[in-house]
């Protein structure tokens, strides 16, 4: 592992799906019609069978071993060693979308415009500034939060892999969930 | 996922016919005399040709064609890379092997071998580029077992264009041996999947409920096997008909088969 890992946590008890993640995403990077980087996926009813809904927005997990890095023909990933973010250089990419096919979590996406892949980097520009992600800044509820390093972050009630997301131990994905709870019942 | 690049589907398919034509040549006992060996320089030919025409396609695939030869630099850890490495490879033991052929020199037959071998080593090379993890129906050594019955079903068929009807005998019993096998593998296969877990129930309900897998299964394993069974030999349209089965097959392989990314949110 590096020497830090950053991440994200989701907390799926305060997120309420209002998809302002994945437009301060949008706002910051400016993206093609009909790519996202980051995107806010509802529980399905067989995870989660209530009337009330709940979310999980999900982006790259700047995984410890990531599997776009390792399948990527032309070396255009690399991971930082000062905080583990697994960066895209789009320069270097020839658009073979190895990474798209190959990632879990389908966190590359392919950008019709300038047939390559892109996807989160994390706002590493913005974290070397001293500034957090968008996405994380633009959650108006603290549902998604910026996670300095894994290994000093407190990890009680929270989980690595939600049901909803599938479980890759050999990637090691820097995220953490807080499930969502149980609706409660008003009687009247 | 939809599929819209067939560049794949040309790229993978010929080369493999182009690796399954050079194994059928290492196998073939060839007629004495001279027309057994122009006939053999042509298939070679025809080989070659096919390959170049298979990393031609390749092309098509790429966003960015003209970085094609940096996809060489990662071989450390890309099966992609490790790809491109093995089927140039090929491609180089394949022109030896012509020159050898042409200037009819000695060592030959050996080149013709080592050819096959290099191709068939490119074969399993290429199966692991289409098993990541993001595939739970092909995240194992099923690729590899596509890209094999590929090669021999379309090797034998088509080299019975370079050997003349009475020598047919060997290929007609690989191929009949492949598509039986090919039948059971394909028959088999989606009902695996429909025992795993929910994206490779995805997968197994996408290949039981396509016409296309259907359409293959009669066109390209039952209806061959039936007129090889009848007449003993490879008539001249057959490897036509093997050839778009292979296509239909590899359409499928690449656009049926479920990402787990398709049901985040959903079990897994």
């Amino acid at each position: 592992m590096s020497k830090k890992q950053a991440g994200f946590y989701i907390d799926a008890q305060r997120c309420i799906g209002c998809y302002s993640c994945a437009m301060a995403c949008k706002n910051q990077y400016h993206q093609e019609p009909g790519v996202h980087w980051r995107y806010v996926y509802p529980l399905k009813e067989e995870i989660y069978p209530h009337r009330e809904r709940a979310w999980m927005s999900l982006a790259c997990n700047h995984c410890e071993h990531p599997t776009c890095l390792e399948v990527c023909p032309v070396e255009a990933y690399y991971k930082r060693e000062k905080d583990g973010v697994v960066v895209h250089e789009q320069e270097k990419c020839i658009g073979c979308q190895n990474c798209i096919r190959s990632c879990p979590y389908g966190a590359p996406r392919f950008n019709p415009a300038r047939h390559q892949a892109e996807k989160c980097s994390m706002c590493y520009q913005r974290l070397d500034a001293g500034l957090k992600p968008a996405c994380v800044q633009g959650c108006p509820t603290y549902a998604l939060q910026f996670i300095e390093d894994m290994a000093s972050f407190d990890q009680s009630g929270k989980v690595q892999y939600l049901a909803g997301f599938p479980r890759f131990p050999e990637l090691n994905p820097s995220v953490r969930f807080r499930p969502p709870r149980e609706p409660r019942e008003v009687r009247r | 996922m939809v599929f819209t690049d067939f560049s794949l589907v040309v790229f993978s398919t010929l080369a493999q016919l182009a690796v399954g034509l050079t194994v059928m040549a290492a196998l073939q006992p060839r007629a004495a005399g001279e027309s057994g060996e122009v006939k053999l320089k042509v298939e070679w030919v025809t080989a070659g040709l096919i390959l170049a025409a298979a990393l031609m396609a390749s092309m098509f695939h790429l966003g960015h064609p003209s970085g094609s030869p940096r996809a060489l630099v990662h071989l450390s850890t890309s099966w992609l890379s490790r790809e491109i490495l093995a089927f140039g490879c090929f491609g180089g033991v394949l022109v030896l092997a012509f020159l050898t052929l042409w200037k009819n020199s000695g060592g030959s037959s050996l080149l013709i071998r080592l050819t096959a071998a290099v191709g068939l080593a490119a074969l399993l090379v290429s199966g692991m580029v289409y098993a990541p993890p993001s595939f739970p129906a092909l995240n194992n050594g099923v690729p590899v077992l596509f890209f094999l019955l590929t090669a021999f079903i379309l090797g034998s068929a088509f080299g019975a264009y370079f050997v003349g009807a009475e020598r047919q005998g060997l290929l007609v019993k690989v191929l009949a041996t492949s598509l039986v096998v090919g039948l059971v593998v394909n028959l088999i296969l989606p009902s695996i999947w429909l025992s795993g877990g929910t994206v490779a129930r995805m997968t197994g309900a996408n290949f039981y409920g396509s016409w296309l897998y259907w359409l293959r299964i009669a066109g390209e394993f039952v209806v061959p096997l039936a007129v090889l069974g009848a007449w003993k030999k490879i008539p001249a349209w057959l490897p036509i008909l093997l050839l778009l089965g292979e296509a239909a097959g590899r359409i499928m392989f690449l656009n049926s088969v479920v990402h787990t990314a398709t049901n985040l949110g959903g079990l897994y």
